[in-house]
């Protein structure tokens, strides 16, 4: 195995057609690493990543017994893998190549000083070879997998992703935490910005997900723990019964008579406790709101029936899980723009349910009285701003803009004004954020038919508050309008409008049980918004939709087609390989400390176990690769250095930091 | 100048942070002090706090570790690296070394403007206190000299 050898490292700069060598005296950097122990060749070229490029690499290793490679050129994210492939195409493990990244944090950032953008390259490439010398070939880890997912959440993220699953052939289990699919989206009425029933669709997708063999879905059920790792998940269920079956649902239904606030309505109506939140709801069997139900029996026919909820527990076993657990749309605490303390107020999703209860008329009714002037505010409990805004729990404020509310207002104006023509309307907002295709067109929409715009600072929002008795209208809006340089502006009105923003759900411990983060904003952590934006640093975890951060419908599905087509990839061959960056230990050097194990959370990870040493029980820690996800805490605290990152050793780091403070001989001649 | 007559700021940037935000950086084609290597990381809660004395030692004039922060996709990340950098300032102090010549700093992948502000402060602050090698020759000289008014 040439690999074994001595290493005999290839050094390969690429001109980058101008873009490096406009910066880089690439030929000088090259000759003056052709002096470095161990480097076999150094060759430059135009363009590396091109055919031409990648055989001059893989012609080296055969014809000159090349064993490790170094190319210095774009960022490693954009052809790290291509070179891996060409070394691996010449017989080379594609572990023994390191890529150095001398565009974008040398060449463009240093033009303006060619001597030291060569200076530096010669020095980060001088780190990449004594790198280059230590890597060992590694294999991936190679796991058998279930061809089974698990997708949590029933909304439309969770149902798409349920449905390309199932079509790629795998099998797919959807648990939903309430008795009914379809989330938010079954909320809304019609939807932007195709103007479709929300409902329609999302029924026909239900229809779909239903109707497929490969998906069983579990309503009413909960995730109650996770073991395991990628392609072999356990997870635990528990899910609630149903309280009723058709065969008695009517019956109990028409004689229950405790009855609360409807969620589904944001608690401008009630409910019963035995219910289905609207008619057409999948399934159609109603359930009981087990939360609420005060324990009663009800009496059918002269019977008492007392119904219990009588929770079933199961374990599942799946190669991955997707999470489409969505989103809140934000509650504004009592006061804030006078919610819950003026009858006037509400947010814009109850305005959706409201007008989806009301009957057509000549005006909007609110509270008993015809709206004549309404006033929408947007970016309530979004994009808020430090020491102006209460803050959440966790001390901080949502400085996030929650994208759809934007277009779902104008939405309403348009749906507003096509109701009722005589209404005015007013939009206060901080800017108009229509981003996507065919959402600016509500804004112009808004403009021709009549709606005010003003505009206000984040930093002095309106003030909502009870007119003065006797006023023409019960409320008083005022604001700082920017559009006409800060005029202060009154304006009365019957109705106040909040454009809520989304908030991050609540999961109750899932997070924490599939190991997942969260970012800044709270919502759940992609490993990289551009690179891999639906994975998670665990591996086999996959976000889709809502969950994620604030998505429209459109979004949303993507990002769960997105998660499906991972999770073909990842479990289609019924075997997972993955890169082998996990932490390695030396057993010649572990003394069995056990700091390792004390510093690592992932569970399963790492473990001190006994070994048989010439009749000596000594103990060692071992690593169970799937479950380490090579953040490398445990070489931290390792007093031996007996454990390292593969692929990212200390030693590696040190070679590097010393060769780059190491001034070449040739250096000086180069950058002279 | 040559670069060996510059003091050099090594920079520990975190593939899903800092590292990424160089690359943001450089794709925007602005301008910083080349006097710095940036060297790819997966969480830099695997260095020891020896490993920064190790780099200072081997002509590192300045080290700012751009991670994450509570952003990292690494559940340790944050609360760890803070620790260990912690360490690192005990034995940087014990040594006589200015503890600013380490920063720790949250970099996301698109954190151009924080990125540039880093650098510069790095670079702003080496120019006035100057290379680590004379801080370290300088401590040991204090000591040899206490060490003989005592001895
Ligand atoms: C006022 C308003 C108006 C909108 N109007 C539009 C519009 O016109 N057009 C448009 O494109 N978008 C619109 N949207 C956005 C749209 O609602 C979302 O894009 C969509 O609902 C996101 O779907 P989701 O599946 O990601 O999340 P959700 O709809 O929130 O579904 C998540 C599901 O997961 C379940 N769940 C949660 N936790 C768990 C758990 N632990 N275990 C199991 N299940 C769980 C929930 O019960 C829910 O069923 C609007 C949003 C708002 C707030
Ligand atoms: S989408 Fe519009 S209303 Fe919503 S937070 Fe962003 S700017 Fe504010």
């Amino acid at each position: 195995m040439p690999e074994n050898q001595q290493p005999r490292i290839g050094v390969y700069i690429c001109h980058c057609g101008g873009n490096i060598s406009g910066a880089v005296q690439c030929e000088s950097v090259a000759k003056a690493l052709k002096g470095l122990p161990n480097v076999t060749i150094t060759r430059t070229d135009e363009s590396m990543c091109s055919d031409a490029g990648q055989s001059l690499i893989e012609k080296d290793i055969q014809e000159l017994g090349i064993n490790r490679v170094v190319v210095g050129a774009c960022a490693p994210m954009l052809h790290e893998q291509t070179f891996r492939g060409a070394v691996t195409r010449a017989g080379l493990n594609p572990f023994l190549y390191h890529h150095v990244g001398l565009r974008e944090q040398d060449s463009w950032v240093h033009g303006h000083d060619k001597t030291a953008a060569t200076d530096k390259a010669l020095r980060l490439m001088s780190a990449g070879v004594a790198k280059a010398r230590l890597l060992q070939p590694l294999d991936p880890i190679r796991l058998g997998a279930e061809k089974h997912a698990l997708v949590i959440g029933g909304g439309v993220a969770g149902l798409r992703a349920a449905l390309d699953i199932a079509r790629q052939g795998l099998r797919v289990t959807l648990i939903e935490k309430s008795p009914f699919l379809g989330g938010r989206m079954a909320q809304l009425e019609t939807v932007f910005p195709t103007e479709e029933e929300a409902r329609a669709l999302l029924h026909d997708l239900i229809q779909k997900v239903t109707a497929h063999p490969n998906v069983t879905i579990f309503m009413g059920a909960e995730v109650m723990g996770v073991s395991g790792y990628v392609g072999n998940f356990t997870i635990q269920v528990k899910q609630h019964s149903r309280g009723v079956s058709d065969d008695n649902a009517e019956a109990l239904m028409s004689a229950c008579t405790q009855e609360v606030p409807d969620p589904f309505n944001y608690g401008l109506t009630k409910r019963k406790v035995i219910y289905r939140p609207y008619e057409g709801c999948y399934s159609s069997t109603p359930a009981v709101d087990w939360d609420h139900y005060d324990g009663r029996p009800f009496d059918v026919n002269g019977w008492p029936i007392e119904l219990k909820d009588e929770p079933k527990s199961f374990e599942l076993n799946v190669g991955a899980v997707v999470v489409a657990t969505g989103f809140d749309p934000y509650t504004p605490p009592q006061g804030e723009y006078g919610f819950g303390e003026l009858p006037q107020v509400v947010t814009l999703p109850q305005l959706i349910r409201h007008l989806a209860l009301s009957k057509d008329g000549k005006s909007l009714q609110w509270n008993g009285r015809a709206v004549r002037d309404v006033a929408l505010i947007h970016c309530v409990g979004s994009r808020q701003v430090d020491g102006v805004h209460q803050p959440q729990e966790d001390g901080q404020v949502n400085n996030y803009c929650s994208r759809v509310c934007c277009t779902a207002s104008l939405h309403m104006t348009a749906d507003l004004h096509k109701r009722y023509p005589e209404l005015n309307i007013y939009d206060l907002h901080q800017d108009i954020r229509t981003y996507g295709r065919g959402h600016e067109e509500y804004y112009r929409h808004a403009l021709e038919d009549g709606v005010r715009f003003l505009r206000y600072n984040g930093e002095e929002v309106p003030e909502v508050s009870p007119a003065p008795q006797g006023d023409s209208h019960p409320v008083l809006v005022k604001v700082k309008d920017m559009l006409t340089y800060g005029e202060e502006i009154e304006i009365p009105v019957d109705l106040v409008v909040l454009a809520v923003g989304f908030m991050p759900r609540d999961l109750h411990g899932l997070d924490k049980m599939l190991k997942i983060s969260r970012g800044n904003d709270r919502f759940l952590l992609e490993v990289h918004p551009k690179l891999r934006p639906v994975e998670t640093a665990v591996k086999g975890v996959i976000l889709a939709g809502s969950a994620q951060g604030p998505m429209n419908i459109q979004e949303s599905l993507s990002a769960a087609s997105a998660a499906a087509a991972k999770v073909a990839s990842l479990l289609g061959r019924g075997k997972v390989e993955l890169p082998p960056f996990v932490a390695a230990v030396d057993v010649e050097k572990c003394n069995g400390t056990g700091a390792c194990v004390e510093a690592c959370v992932y569970e399963g990870a790492i473990a001190l176990q006994t070994f048989n040493e010439n009749g000596e029980e000594v103990k060692r820690a071992v690593i169970t690769p799937a479950n380490c996800v090579g953040c490398g805490a445990c070489v931290a605290v390792c007093p031996n250095n007996a454990v390292n990152v593969q692929g990212w050793t200390l030693a590696q780091y040190e070679a590097m930091v010393e060769a780059i403070g190491m001034d070449l001989p040739a250096m000086t001649e180069v950058t002279a | 100048m040559s670069q060996s007559q510059q003091p050099k700021i090594l920079i520990l940037g975190t593939l899903s942070g800092g590292y990424a935000g160089a690359d943001s950086t450089g794709q925007s084609h602005l301008d910083y002090p080349p006097n710095t290597y940036i060297l790819p990381v997966m969480s830099p809660v695997m260095f020891p706090p020896e490993f920064y004395l190790r780099a200072f030692e081997h002509g590192m004039d300045g080290i700012i570790v751009m991670y994450s922060g509570t952003d990292s996709p690494y559940k340790v990340e944050a609360d760890g690296t803070a620790k260990l950098i912690n360490r690192a300032y005990q034995l940087m102090k014990e040594r006589g070394m200015d503890i600013r010549r380490l920063r720790l700093a949250a970099i996301c992948t698109v954190c151009v403007k924080p990125f540039l502000k880093e650098v510069n402060q790095m670079n702003d602050l080496l120019e006035g206190i100057g290379f680590v090698k004379d801080e370290i020759a300088a401590h040991a000289s204090a000591i040899v000299t206490q060490e003989a008014a005592h001895g």
